[in-house]
């Protein structure tokens, strides 16, 4: 193993662990108020919009709709987890429909 | 008044409860700590350095980011500061379920903590309102957190023996961790949080063209989640 994987991991271990431990060491029952808790709990979604949307529209660096899988299989997606909200399902079905229209679109 | 069946009731919560009441957790881990492994061994990882990271790391999404990033020959630090921006959320997460241990003391603290996820988290929220006493809670959190913990690495380090032993073929990988998200995205958009989720879609998808690197993702999730939040703030009546 690397040393680089090692310390890859030891920062991610840091940063993750630490966000979860430290209310737990620091507050005995205080929540965060206000702009902060608003920041903390928009994080998530628009955290979920930057990892999606990009690789979706841009796969190659570069704005693509028509011969793009990623685009139409996120499209599609979207409805169908809209639908059957189920982690195995979804995936399973994300996968299928990208390697169908992966060997289509090209 | 206290029935004395619930008391009996309230008597066997305990860690074995909590073990039991984490399988709706496997079930939903199972599929994709096997994605995770192949995909790591796809990337070049062994089997046991994805377990690795599995056991140190325990978090989802940031573990699929981690990977990809270490494939695409992002630096240690960079891959580090975009677990930060993806886990902070953990500390609000954690500040909610600070409350049901008034009395803890720092093995419990450091041991429960370790546990918390996005699925463990709205579990044990759940599950810890009915349980009386606080030793209890504490056996039935850990009894969740572990069942759930050990099975993300035990499916990691299956799916990594998979991924290395038979070569997969199979474009769909690539839009695995997608699928994922998108599925989070529809269980987590609300009225309350759409507009954060267009303006940080488009943020990224502009600065991605603009920047270099990965550095768009940190901007987009800022700049949307400040806007997004000063926005409800604005509009609060005072």
């Amino acid at each position: 193993m690397s040393t680089e994987y090692l310390s890859t991991i030891v920062l991610m271990t840091l940063v993750t662990y630490g966000s979860r431990v430290l209310p737990f060491l620091l507050f005995k029952g205080k929540n965060v108020q206000g702009f902060a808790r608003d920041f903390i709990e928009l994080v998530p979604i628009a955290l979920l919009a930057a990892l999606v949307i990009p690789e979706l529209v841009t796969p190659g660096g570069t704005i693509i709709l028509i011969h793009n899988p990623f685009l139409w299989t996120g499209a599609l997606m979207f409805v169908f987890s809209r639908f059957v909200p189920n982690l195995f399902l979804g995936i399973v079905f994300g996968m299928a429909v990208f390697w169908g229209l992966d060997k289509l679109l090209i | 008044m206290i029935n004395e069946n619930d008391l009996i009731q309230h008597d066997k919560m305990g860690f074995i409860y909590g073990l039991r009441q984490s399988l709706t957790i496997v079930i939903g881990y199972a599929p994709v700590a096997i994605t995770f492994g192949i995909l790591a061994t796809q990337f070049g990882l062994t089997f046991w350095e994805a377990g690795l990271m599995s056991f140190f790391v325990y978090a989802g999404a940031s573990q699929f980011i981690g990977i990809e990033m270490i494939h695409q020959g992002a630096t240690p630090l960079m891959i580090g500061l975009t677990t930060l921006i993806i886990n902070i959320r953990h500390l609000l997460m954690s500040l909610s379920i600070v409350p049901f241990f008034p009395e803890r003391t720092l093995p419990w603290s450091l041991g429960l903590a370790q546990g918390l996820t996005d699925e463990t988290f709205v579990l044990n929220t759940k599950v810890l309102k009915e349980v009386v006493g606080e030793e209890n809670r504490q056996r039935v959190m850990l009894g969740i957190n572990l069942g759930a913990f050990s099975s993300w690495v035990t499916f990691t380090i299956l799916g990594g023996l998979i991924g290395n032993w038979l070569p997969v073929e199979f474009s769909g990988f690539q839009f695995a961790l997608l699928a994922l998200f998108i599925i989070l995205t529809t269980s987590s958009l609300s009225k309350k949080n759409y507009g954060t989720y267009l303006m940080a879609a488009i943020f990224s998808v502009v600065l991605k063209l603009l920047i270099p690197g990965k550095l768009y993702l940190i901007l987009s999730v800022a700049l949307a989640a400040g806007i997004g939040a000063w926005w409800r703030r604005r509009r609060l009546p005072i």
